[in-house]
């Protein structure tokens, strides 16, 4: 696990200045962050309980980590990076269950729907919100784990292609390719396709 | 790219992911129906961003911050381990030796060290019970010096007796001789001097 994410640490440049003022303060760090990378470990793995563990273990290893931080990237897409590296590790000792059998803390974002600005949505607005939300997670747990970072760094975080490709490591058609699968099988899900 | 040629699927898909081709934008920038067409297929997911947002910022404010231990050098760590073992070891060197230097002095050289030794366990024990025995209320800073300095003078008294003790049984090589010197009146000489007290 720490190779990986050290050779992801070193794979990254950021100016130096960036990431003296934005890493030291771990404080401002996790406020700043935590919620973002929350929903992308969260939604990543189908696990809410086990997603808090790793959206910690992830600042802390950043945080210890920020020396070996260069980059040429931003800190969320560095943050997403280790993020990644920590879900990969998880998925492969099997420390947990993936979407298909997480039941007891599974994500239930059917509240989460009523906390959306209510000048910006009417009760109605909301209502469908959170119906088309389900039918997204629902087409998320049916997608790889690749197309379900890919998507989620796309359209939940907006990352650009680049940063996708360097955040994961891949090259940017195979970025594409998974995002069109993805894409396809979230519209479908939808009923948009 | 006319009007009877909107965008395909694929093209939606491309505009979403956002690889649309210069054609196929500039077209989509001209067309209603293709810009309801990538509108309603936007929806689904600004929702599923803006709602699984508003979760994850709820679960981050409502759980309770955990604190991110801060980093510490390996050194650092590493050198406090090698404290911590060599203080056990010099206690467990020290103590067996201590205790084997008691029992394999001689018995009858030994007696009056020994009493002296068990002399400090009485002190204690007295000074304790005295303790003990007044009101938690009465023991004042200056009754506290006090005591303190008692039991350094005894302890010093102690000390003295052992060094006589020593004198008395061990012999000098210059008493063979007949040579009596103030430097070798003692092995141990200004080895006892007075405890002094640091508080």
């Amino acid at each position: 696990m720490q190779l990986a994410l050290d050779a992801n640490m070193t794979n990254v440049q950021v100016p130096a200045e960036r990431s003296s003022s934005e890493l030291d303060d771990i404080d401002a760090l996790v406020r700043t962050y935590r919620p973002r990378l929350l929903r992308f470990v969260t939604f990543s793995i189908g696990d809410a309980d086990l997603a808090e563990s790793i959206t910690q273990d992830c600042f802390l290893k950043a945080y210890n980590g920020r020396a070996s931080f260069r980059g040429d990237c931003s800190v969320n897409t560095w943050l997403t990076s280790i993020a990644l590296n920590l879900i990969r590790d998880q998925q492969r000792l099997q420390k947990f269950r993936f979407w298909r059998q997480a039941r007891a803390t599974a994500i239930d974002v059917n509240d989460a729907a009523n906390f959306l600005p209510s000048h910006e949505s009417s009760a109605e607005a909301r209502i469908l919100a959170r119906e088309q939300t389900q039918q997204v997670q629902a087409a998320l747990v049916n997608l790889s784990a690749n197309q379900r970072a890919i998507f989620l760094m796309r359209f939940a975080d907006d990352m650009d292609l680049s940063e996708i490709a360097q955040t994961i490591s891949m090259p940017i058609n195979t970025v594409k390719t998974h995002l069109h699968r993805a894409l396809k099988a979230v519209r479908a899900q939808v009923g948009t396709r | 790219m006319n009007s009877s040629s909107h965008l395909s699927e694929d093209q939606i898909d491309d505009y979403l992911i956002g690889d649309l081709a210069t054609g196929p934008a500039s077209h989509l920038a001209t067309c209603d129906p293709c810009q309801l067409r990538v509108t309603a297929a936007q929806a689904p997911i600004a929702s599923f961003k803006a709602v699984s947002l508003a979760w994850s910022e709820r679960r981050s404010a409502t759980l309770p911050p955990q604190p991110v231990r801060a980093a510490s050098p390996a050194w650092h760590r590493h050198a406090a381990w090698a404290a911590t073992a060599s203080a056990a070891l010099l206690v467990g060197i020290a103590v067996p030796m201590t205790k084997h230097d008691v029992r394999s002095t001689p018995v009858a050289a030994t007696a009056p060290l020994a009493k002296s030794l068990a002399q400090p366990d009485v002190m204690t024990a007295s000074v304790q019970s005295a303790a003990q025995r007044q009101p938690i209320g009465s023991r004042t800073v200056a009754a506290s010096y006090s005591s303190q300095d008692e039991q350094i003078e005894r302890d010093n008294r102690m000390l003295q007796a052992i060094d006589r003790e020593l004198d008395a049984s061990v012999q000098s090589p210059a008493d063979a001789f007949g040579l009596v010197t103030a430097g070798s009146r003692s092995p141990t000489h200004g080895r006892n001097a007075p405890v002094q007290n640091w508080d």
